[in-house]
């Protein structure tokens, strides 16, 4: 069948069903501790468990769109969505959406199942690269400024300069920018949050700094107006995907069991630690995840023939390393929030019963 | 306690649903995975015991290996979307009420 292509869903055990549980369960502690999808440790997590690229990346963005709506309301609630600044960029994100889907069937289509593997391990590993690079400079910032760190939260100079830029009839008011601006700043903002979210499942990771560092949106404003971006990009990649029957539904809903799980306690873990404690952690996890997906790519390029055939022991003891180094990430993302979580909750209630015995001895 | 029985019995009764559409999933998952073999044009071709399906079908290619070409349903797409709507909101509510009934809360 030279011209036709297999189509590949992994078989699912009960020991490979209650792996995809935990593995949702640690994205979505991870997930609900940074206020991310949690996509990008699960989208070489499925990867690991042998799920091509494509599928893996399409079921993710299937698990994660119905948490985003969810996320929209919650939020709103609190008065922290810009939905215009959200539309706005989501419409762009949209046009990314389609592009990064066009990439990969392309791929997919000239080197197969295995062409997506390295397609989507590439970008993951430049993408992590940057952006846990960053995290890590943030965390040190955050940490030398301690507790003023979270007084004051300057705008950049390029968010002043966009922000100074009035091109006639591009003008909207932004909500969390509190000004005009020109939506032809948005136009690559959303592109690249779009195609970064077909292409591995992961927007939010551009469209977040992007929102913070680009237009001088609040952090926390940029968060949840990036879920607004994520329904979108979410529910574009999972139709466009379904369409080429790349959505595996039941893999997706086994992450969401545990990942629903999971998010709770890791949203009420934040709430105990500072912020420069989540930067570490994601920058962490990021940079071990980003380590794991290396072990993987010879294997990808002997299986499009790209290099000299390798050995198949040396294949698989690539394998083995990628898939441990993976599961530790899982690991430090689990133990750091629980250990974050009983820490704060300990000093919490020594505070309360401190100041309790106070409040009696007066 | 009346109060705690009562999200109890909400607790359960979400779990119960949430429970429901898991069991109606995987009963139904090979219906679910050939909606989204067949989404696009597929040929199926049986072999042995299992059922292979092959995409970038067509009528000769799908005919040299003695398969049956499926014409795709672009609609049934919505099959998993519909799911991951549902499942979401279900097992969503559940969770927070179980973890409420556990008493993790966040810190005032």
């Amino acid at each position: 069948m030279e011209h036709m292509a297999l189509i590949n869903f992994i078989d699912i055990s009960l020991g490979g069903a209650i792996t995809l549980i935990l593995v949702g369960f640690v994205g979505g502690l991870v997930s609900g501790f940074i206020g991310s999808g949690g996509a990008f440790v699960l989208t070489p997590a499925m990867m690991a468990l042998g799920a091509p690229g494509m599928i893996a990346v399409a079921t993710n963005s299937c698990h994660k769109f119905p948490k985003a709506i969810v996320g929209v309301f919650k939020r709103h609630k609190y008065g922290q969505v810009d939905v215009k600044l959200g539309l706005v960029m989501a419409v762009f994100a949209e046009a990314g959406v389609l592009f990064g889907k066009h990439m990969m069937t392309s791929v997919r289509n000239s080197y197969g199942a295995v062409g997506t593997d390295l397609y989507v391990s590439a970008i993951f590993i430049v993408t992590m690269a940057v952006v846990g690079s960053f995290m890590l400079k943030d965390y040190r910032k955050l940490k030398a400024m301690g507790d003023d760190a979270q007084k004051t939260q300057d705008i950049t100079w390029i968010a002043r300069w966009v922000q100074s830029i009035r091109i006639p009839g591009t003008m909207f008011y932004s909500r969390g920018v509190q000004a005009e601006i020109s939506f032809l700043f948005v136009i690559p903002l959303g592109f690249a949050t779009g195609f970064l979210s077909s292409a591995i499942a992961v927007g939010g990771l551009i469209g977040v700094p992007g929102m913070i560092y680009v237009l001088g949106v609040p952090a926390i404003m940029a968060s949840a107006t990036e879920m607004v971006i994520a329904v979108a990009t979410g529910l574009g990649a999972t139709f466009l995907y379904g369409l080429e029957g790349a959505v595996d539904i039941r893999m997706a809903m086994l992450i969401l069991l545990g990942s629903l799980f999971g998010i709770q306690i890791g949203a009420i873990g934040t709430t105990y630690v500072k912020d420069y404690q989540i930067k570490f952690t994601m920058a962490v996890i990021m940079l071990t995840v980003l380590f794991s997906r290396i072990f993987y790519i010879p294997g990808y390029l002997n299986s499009v023939g790209m290099i000299e055939p390798l050995p198949a022991g040396t294949l698989q003891v690539l394998k083995w390393i990628g898939d441990g180094v993976m599961y530790l990430a899982l690991f430090l993302g689990a133990y750091t929030v629980f250990s974050a979580l009983f820490k704060g909750m300990k000093k919490h209630r020594e505070s309360k019963s401190g100041s309790a015995g106070e409040t009696a001895a007066d | 306690m009346a109060s705690s029985q009562a999200s109890l019995g909400k607790t359960l009764l979400w779990g119960g649903i949430a429970a429901t559409l898991y069991g109606f999933l995987f009963y139904f998952s090979d219906d679910f995975l050939r909606l989204a073999h067949t989404t696009q044009d597929a040929c199926l071709v049986q072999s042995g015991m299992n059922i292979n399906y092959f995409n970038k079908a067509t009528p000769e290619l799908c005919a040299e290996q003695g398969g049956t070409l499926i014409h795709g349903t672009w609609w049934y797409v919505l099959a998993p979307i519909a799911m991951a709507f549902a499942l979401s909101y279900t097992h969503g509510i559940f969770t927070g009420l179980f973890w409420d009934l556990l008493g993790l809360k966040a810190r005032k």
